[in-house]
Order: structure tokens, then C-alpha cells, then sequence
């Protein structure tokens, strides 16, 4: 385990300075001249030749790129064209919203998964559940937070579908609203934060829980066939307890990695939820970005959200090798 | 009918399970079909009785009616009466059936590698096996002769071997006390040495615990060492039963006296084919008002398809058969006695393949710090050359590397020390264990056999003719060319394995395993087989197994491997006679043999 925490630690190292030396290159080649952006766009060239200068954007490569690295080391991200402010900072106030919605929404995704596939196997005849699987499966995100948001807020008025929070001025120790309402003492903020997370947790979870849940019954139907489920059932163990204990934790290996996978295609879809639901995290901070193309702070968030998936990955090898206690790490 | 039970004059004791009438259909994709029918029989406490048949005969099917776990997806239908210890099970809800199999009846089963739950410790599943119970579970385990069972308990089931498996299986089975175990083929996977043990467990379970014991198994012999009576099973029929020497020394069922037949061991006659039973007929006829066996019996008469043979006394020794014409069985085996002898083959001096001092490890055990694990050698230097035309047949139990030698020999595992010579230009074929996953699914017989004429079109007539050819040369009809596999029965499918290893007629033809999962009658078709092609296509030939008996009738020398080393290369009946190594000696004891089991 030690062995295995070391090497993730040196492999982490690896893959940030990959993507630093990635995200470095991008910044050169990409048109968007960055002296310009920050003199504005009718400032004479001098300025922005003065600019650059100032930037050291004259400098060798080499120099910039070791420049580059030893500001990342300080946790130093440039600063957004857009918002003036150090990206580091940027992120740091938009990062908890977005924690809080992507936990939530993988959380619900993982338990929608469980649920379908278990429904699958103790309801004999249960097909129709494999059919609103790919309906829901083969809706783009964008539609189905879109609808979402139409029916439950502005339609039914059920739910709340924009924001994060009712209470505008309330501000926590952890910038996790669930977990600050508790701690400060005030329930009534985190059942609001939950009921605001509901709808875009949602629009997230789906296609977690149906990749997750698809990738769970096929490993499911594999195991269900095992010599030992024949033995379980044997003992005279009820079926929900041959699927829970003997079942579950055998299929586990194949579903895990189809979540760090599902990960991944969370940043992307958090970047468009967020949007719809006017969720104040990264997300948004992203959309807004591009808009004024921040380079800075585009690029700030891709090495947060690399940072986020090399620990989920993490996690998740840690998981399975509880699962399957054969994987030796 | 006749009255089964056979124990009337011990005492009085109940029946632990009175079978009656037991009739089970099962529906595959729609199509019923009956897979018992009106089995009727009884077990006392402490009894063995061994339920014998070939594959597909319906022996695990009782096994699975009887615990209630037939697969849901086929919608069993089951009609009579199961009796167990007083409760009546047909027809009773799920409780009572969980109920049942908490405390009733346990079965171990024939794949004690796949039988544990991987992910979960020994004692959690023995606990789970005991009512939730930590009580008892070290005694069983060391009851069944685990040592330190301790850790065993806590061990995962991937740290165990196969037998240590079997034992936990049998344990963690035990544990519950059953009234009855259903023991389903527990040695088939497992070395001789490691059967006798088991079995001798089994015997001393009956006998302490007083559990009965339903021992279904394909193998006269094995049953033979253990039971008291025995039912043979043929479609779905009881088709003899009666006290188990009986049988076995005055089989009066035709079928059970093909099954005694094909039965081979190491005193069989290996200078000619071996006997078989009559194949089985692709067109059945309506079996409700005939028998069964019919189509197949060598001495069955116009009235066999008329009349369905009731189960009647058996005047030769006492039990019941259900045969209109069984007293003309005991002529059968005088007429199976004058096979013609195998053809003598020309050795020649020149080597079909040539290892030498191969060498070849694999790493085992916990990874280090850079994920590298410990090499472990499992093979030493082994020497062995095979001639043109020759049978060299590798013995040895699971783990001693037999498997990975052929798979050097073939070219497939390249060894870390030694050369690989082989006469032929051509990659040798190999021959693996399991028939049906050895062919694709989706790909015809044809067009998997006619693969190998690479330039030739199957749509050709040539293509087609060459096909056919090799499909009549295995002894598989040309008009299952466009057949897919999962149509076919395994022994088609070991054809057909073999009609695309000679389609090109190899010089060198590597076997591993090709009979370990086949049932008596038709391993011996298939070893017949084998020695009919090689004679006839002058192939020479590996033949990996762990079966003595299997080594000596198709070989024409033995080599003994015992953890990565040669023991002995001798003559088969040499080596039977006289062997010198320890190992082979202990191979050669373990054999199950009839007549060892008629001391009994």
C-alpha cells in the first residue's frame, strides 16, 4: 500500500509537469496574444511591445517554460484578463460550488447505477428498465439539464433552478454550503443548498448512472453465472443477500473504472450544467473565461481539474483493490 | 413397480429422501424439454448412492431439482414428490426451500476453483454457511484434513489448491449438518493422488455423520469405490439400479453394461480400439412410448419403439432395469471382444521434436517496490524428444508444467534456456482441454476447418470437398458443415477441433488434456479417434494428461513430470510394472479399480 501511494505520488508528479509543458505549449501557439489582451485593443504597439517585454514574452522558450514552472510551484496561475484578480484566487472562491455539485453528482450517479441494476435482478422481467435506459442514456446534457430546468423550476415551480443558495450573504468555513449550514448551526442553509443541488446534481448524475449502471449489469449478469452464487444460493441465502454480499462486490472492478471514467466527462459537462443552472463554480468561472478569452484562467482551471482527476483515479485503484482483494497495489 | 429400497432388511429407518414420480421440464429458448422423468428412489441415513450417466443424461439435473436451484431462465417445471426428512419440497414456496437448503441439503460441486467466493475470506463463508455462527468452523476445517486451519480460515480461496478447495467446500458444507449432500462430479477436476483422498473423506462423512450421500459422477470406477447402491441415469430415466457390486459385476441394462465397457484402466487391452458405446443418433424417435436407448442398444428389438420398459425386478442381482431384453444382455460383451487390432506403425528414427534442456519460469508471489515478482521455475532442463510417427504421452499432476512444455513445443511460450527443434516447417496443431471454447462462436464448422487452406475458397467445391474430407476422416457428417458449434455436442465439437488440426495433415499433432472433461464413453471414442488419425495420417504426437491409464492406451512411451522435471521416459507398460520413481508409484496406487472396490 505504501509502495502503491508512492508510486501514484511520483506518477502524479509526471503527468503535472506533462500537462504543464502541455498547457505552456498552448499558451505560445495559441493566437491570442496575451500583451495585447491586457494593453486592450487600441493601444499603440509600443505598449503592448512594452507589454510583452514586461511579461517576458521575449525571452527563450526555455527560460519562459522554467519561469512558468516555478510560478505553478508557488501556486501561481497568472492573473484572469477577465476578472484582474490572481487565478489562484479565482479558483479558490469558485472551487468549493463546484466540489459540492461534482461529489453530489457522482454520489447520485453511483446510487442510480446501484439501483437500476439491482432492480434489474431481483423484478424478473424488468426489461422496460433497460429501455428508459437508453432514452436517457441518448439525451445530449445540454437538453436534459435544459429540460430539467424547464419542467421542475420553471413549469412546476418543485425545485429551485438557479444558484447555489437562497441565503446570499451567508458565507461558511468551507465554502461547502451542506456541510458549513451544519457546522455553523444553521440547518435550514444546508437543506436549501440541497435543494438547490437537486436539479443540477441530476442533470449530472444521469449519464454517470447510466454508464456506471450499464457497465454494473453486464458485470452483474457475468458473476450471477459463477459456480459461487450457485454455492451462496446453496447456504439457503435469501437472493437480495446472494446479490449484496456474493454479487455486488465481485462485479465492482469493471463499474469503478467506468466511473473514473464518467470523471472525466463530469469536467466537461460541469462546464454546461453550471451554465444552465447559474451555478457559481468553476464551471461557470470557465464559460465566462472563454468568453474574454482567458487564457490564464482556462488554463488555471485545466491544471485544477488534472490535479482533481489524478486523485480521483487514486481513489478509485484504492477501491477496487478493496473490492477485489486479489489486486495487489 | 418394484420396491426400491434395498436396506429393508437392516432396520426400520425412514427414508431421509423419498423421491416419487419426478418428472422436470425445462424450457431453452422456448422449447420444452423434459429433462427427468419419473424418478422415483430412496436414500437412508448414512447412504451413498452414486447416480451414474453420461453428460447430458440428467444427473445434475437432479442434483439442482433437488436443492431447488434449477436456472429460473429455462422455467423449470417440476412435477412428483420430493421428500426430504418428512417435508415435502415440490411445489412449496421459496422459505421453505431456503429453509431446506440452510439446513437440509448441501452439495459440493465439480469446480471447487470456482465454487468459493473469490473476494471473501474462508471463515466469512463458513460462517455464512453456518447460520452466522462462528462455532465449529476450525473443527470442520480440520476435520476434513486441512491442516492449520486456522489460516486457512483466514485465508482468500486463491491462496488454496484445488483439493484444499474441495475440502473447504465439503467443510463449509458439513458445517451445516446435512441430511443429505449432493456431491456433483467432486473429483473430476482434481489429481488421482488427490480423488482417492477425497473420497475416502466422503466414505468416513456417511459413516460418522449419517448424512446421505447422492455422489453423481460419470465414472463407474469412481462410483464404484464408494457407494453402496447406484442409479443409472440415461435421458432422464432410471434405467438400472441395485446394489453397487451388483452392477458393477453384473451390469443387466444394456447401457450400464456399454458404461462398464468403455470404462478403461490400466490393465485394458491398448494393442486394439478401445470398446465404446454405440454413438448417439442425431434423429430420435418419439421416446414417450419407447425406450430411450433404443436407437443406440445393439440388441434392441421392433418392440423397444413400442413399448416404454417399465423399471422391473432384476433377477441377476436383485435391484431393478428397465429393459424388455436384458437378459440378452450378457452376451453383449462377448460380442464386443473381437475389435481388429491397431495396424503396427513405423517409428522412424528422425525427430518429429526435439526439446532440449528447455527451461522456463514464471513469477509468482507479491510484487516489490517496482511491481516485479519472484521467479518461480517450472521447468528444469527437461529433455525429451519425440520420433516421426511416435506417441509420447506427458503424465503429471496439475502444476508440474505439463501444459506449459506443450505450449513451448508448439511454439506459443518461448523457454528461457533450451532449444525448440521440430522437423516440420509448419506450426505443430494443438488440441486444448475444452472443445467448445477452443472453436469461434459465430464462425461455421466449415469455415473454421477450411481456416488452414489458406488459398482455397470455402465457397469452392474443391474448398468444400477438402472440408468434408477431414470431417469424415474425424467421423463427423459433411452435412454439418454449416452447422455454428453451440448445435453441436461436445463430442462433435472434439471433432471438429481435430478436422482442422488435420485438414493439413500436421507431422506433429500436440493433445493437451483433450479428454479430462469428457465423460468415460466418450473419452474413449475420442482416444480411439486419435489413434485411428495418427496410424493413419503418420502424425507424431504429445499427448498431455494427468490420466495414467488414458497415457498408457495411446502412447507409445510415457514420460513422467514432476515439478518441472522428467521422473521417468519409459515403455507404458514398463513403466506400470515397474515404476522407479516414488512419484509414479504413488500415481500408480491412487488409480481407482474396480476390482479394488469389490473387496470393499
Amino acid at each position: 500500500m505504501l509502495a502503491y501511494l508512492t508510486k501514484s505520488i511520483i506518477g502524479a508528479i509526471v503527468v503535472l509537469l506533462v500537462m504543464s509543458f502541455i498547457v505552456f505549449g498552448l499558451q505560445s501557439i495559441i493566437p491570442a496574444d496575451p500583451a495585447r489582451a491586457i494593453a486592450g485593443p487600441n493601444a499603440p504597439l509600443e505598449t503592448v511591445e512594452a507589454m510583452r517585454e514586461q511579461l517576458g514574452l521575449n525571452d527563450p522558450a526555455v527560460v519562459q517554460y522554467g519561469r512558468f514552472l516555478l510560478r505553478l510551484a508557488h501556486a501561481d496561475l497568472g492573473t484572469s484578463v477577465r476578472t484582474r484578480q490572481p487565478v489562484y484566487d479565482d479558483i479558490r472562491q469558485y472551487l468549493p460550488a463546484t466540489l459540492e455539485l461534482g461529489l453530489a453528482a457522482i454520489a447520485l450517479g453511483v446510487a442510480l447505477a446501484g439501483v437500476m441494476a439491482a432492480l434489474q435482478f431481483l423484478i424478473p422481467g424488468s426489461g422496460g428498465i433497460r429501455l428508459v435506459m437508453v432514452g436517457v442514456g441518448s439525451t445530449p446534457i445540454f437538453l436534459s439539464a435544459l429540460l430539467l430546468a424547464y419542467f421542475f423550476w420553471f413549469r412546476l415551480d418543485w425545485l429551485p433552478g438557479a444558484g447555489r443558495l437562497a441565503y446570499r450573504d451567508f458565507a461558511g468555513p468551507t465554502g461547502l454550503n451542506v456541510i458549513d449550514g451544519i457546522l455553523v448551526g444553521r440547518p435550514e442553509v444546508s437543506v436549501d443548498a440541497l435543494l438547490h443541488m437537486i436539479l443540477p446534481a441530476l442533470a449530472l448524475a444521469l449519464p454517470i448512472g447510466i454508464a456506471v449502471g450499464r457497465s454494473l449489469n453486464s458485470a452483474l449478469h457475468e458473476v450471477m453465472r459463477q459456480t459461487y452464487i450457485r454455492t451462496a444460493r446453496g447456504k439457503g441465502l435469501s437472493e437480495t443477500k446472494v446479490l449484496l454480499r456474493h454479487g455486488l462486490r465481485n462485479a465492482a472492478t469493471a463499474p469503478l473504472s467506468m466511473v473514473s471514467l464518467q470523471v472525466r466527462l463530469l469536467f466537461g459537462n460541469l462546464l454546461v450544467v453550471e451554465r444552465v443552472f447559474g451555478w457559481p463554480g468553476l464551471g461557470l468561472y470557465t464559460v465566462q473565461a472563454f468568453a474574454s478569452a482567458d487564457l490564464p484562467a482556462v488554463l488555471g482551471v485545466a491544471i485544477v481539474f488534472g490535479i482533481l482527476y489524478i486523485l480521483v483515479n487514486t481513489l478509485i485503484e484504492i477501491a477496487q483493490s478493496i473490492a477485489d482483494s486479489r489486486i495487489d497495489l | 413397480m418394484v420396491k426400491l429400497s434395498h436396506r429393508m432388511s437392516e432396520s426400520v429407518t425412514e427414508p431421509v429422501l423419498a423421491v416419487k414420480d419426478l418428472s422436470v421440464i425445462l424450457s431453452r429458448e422456448g422449447r420444452p424439454s423434459r429433462v427427468l422423468d419419473g424418478i422415483s428412489f430412496d436414500m437412508f441415513p448414512g447412504e451413498i448412492i452414486a447416480l451414474v450417466g453420461e453428460s447430458g443424461s440428467g444427473k445434475t439435473s437432479i442434483g439442482l431439482t433437488l436443492q431447488g436451484l434449477l436456472p429460473r431462465e429455462y422455467q423449470p417445471q417440476v412435477a412428483g414428490s420430493i421428500r426430504l426428512a418428512g417435508i415435502e419440497l415440490v411445489g412449496s414456496g421459496r422459505r421453505t426451500w431456503q429453509s431446506a437448503r440452510r439446513h437440509l441439503v448441501r452439495a459440493i460441486s465439480q469446480d471447487p476453483m470456482g465454487a468459493l467466493n473469490p473476494t471473501m475470506t474462508i471463515r466469512r463463508q463458513m460462517r455464512e454457511s453456518n447460520g452466522g455462527c462462528e462455532g465449529s468452523i476450525e473443527d470442520w476445517l480440520s476435520r476434513t484434513g486441512l491442516p492449520d486451519p486456522d489460516r486457512i480460515a483466514d485465508a482468500l480461496p486463491h491462496r488454496l489448491s484445488g483439493g484444499q478447495r474441495q475440502r473447504v467446500l465439503i467443510a463449509m458444507a458439513m458445517v451445516a449438518r446435512p441430511k443429505l449432500l449432493i456431491a456433483d462430479e467432486p473429483t473430476t477436476a482434481l489429481d488421482v493422488t488427490m480423488q482417492a483422498q477425497i473420497l475416502d473423506l466422503l466414505r468416513d462423512l456417511a459413516r460418522d455423520q449419517q448424512t446421505a450421500i447422492l455422489f453423481v459422477t460419470h465414472d463407474l470406477t469412481v462410483a464404484a469405490s464408494l457407494a453402496d447402491r447406484v442409479l443409472v441415469l440415461y435421458a432422464g430415466r432410471i434405467v438400472e439400479i441395485g446394489r453397487m457390486q451388483d452392477v458393477a459385476r453384473n451390469a443387466t441394462h444394456p447401457y450400464s453394461a456399454g458404461l462398464l465397457a468403455a470404462r478403461f484402466d490400466l490393465d485394458s487391452d491398448r494393442r486394439r480400439p478401445l470398446p465404446t458405446l454405440p454413438p448417439e443418433h442425431t434423429h430420435s424417435i418419439n421416446v414417450e412410448d419407447a425406450c430411450a436407448y433404443a436407437t443406440r442398444c445393439p440388441i434392441a428389438q421392433p418392440d423397444c419403439t413400442a413399448i416404454r420398459p417399465p423399471l422391473e425386478l432384476a433377477s441377476v442381482h436383485g435391484g431393478a432395469v428397465a429393459c424388455l431384453h436384458h437378459e440378452q444382455t450378457p452376451y453383449l460383451s462377448a460380442q464386443r471382444a473381437d475389435a481388429k487390432p491397431w495396424p503396427a506403425q513405423a517409428i522412424q528414427e528422425t525427430a518429429a521434436l526435439r526439446l532440449s534442456s528447455i527451461g522456463k519460469t514464471y513469477p509468482t508471489g507479491a510484487r516489490s517496490f517496482w511491481g516485479r515478482r519472484k521467479p518461480q521455475s517450472v521447468l528444469r532442463s527437461v529433455n525429451l524428444s519425440i520420433k516421426l510417427g511416435e506417441c509420447v504421452a506427458l503424465v503429471g499432476e496439475s502444476g508440474a508444467g505439463k501444459s506449459t512444455l506443450l505450449r513451448i513445443a508448439a511454439g506459443l511460450v518461448v523457454p528461457e534456456s533450451g532449444t525448440v527443434t521440430r522437423f516440420d516447417k509448419l506450426p505443430p496443431q494443438v488440441v486444448f482441454q475444452d472443445p467448445v471454447a477452443a472453436l469461434t462462436p459465430w464462425l461455421t464448422i466449415g469455415e473454421q476447418i477450411g481456416e488452414r487452406l489458406r488459398a482455397v475458397s470455402l465457397d469452392s467445391d474443391y474448398g468444400r470437398r477438402r472440408v468434408g474430407e477431414a470431417m469424415k476422416l474425424v467421423g463427423l457428417d459433411p452435412v454439418l458443415m454449416d452447422t455454428l458449434p453451440a448445435e453441436m455436442s461436445v463430442g462433435q465439437c472434439q471433432r471438429a477441433v481435430l478436422a482442422r488440426a488435420i485438414i493439413v495433415p500436421p507431422r506433429l499433432l500436440l493433445c493437451d488434456e483433450p479428454i479430462s472433461a469428457m465423460d468415460v464413453s466418450l473419452a474413449a471414442t475420442t482416444l480411439n479417434l486419435l489413434g485411428d488419425l495418427r496410424r493413419r495420417l503418420d502424425m507424431a504426437m504429445l499427448f498431455v494428461t494427468h490420466d495414467l491409464a488414458a497415457a498408457r492406451i495411446i502412447a507409445d512411451r510415457v514420460a513422467v513430470l514432476k515439478d518441472g522435471e522428467l521422473v521417468e521416459v519409459a515403455d507404458p507398460d514398463a513403466i506400470i510394472a515397474a515404476p522407479q520413481s516414488a512419484y509414479t508409484q504413488s500415481l500408480i496406487a491412487a488409480m481407482p479399480s474396480l476390482q479394488a472396490a469389490g473387496g470393499r
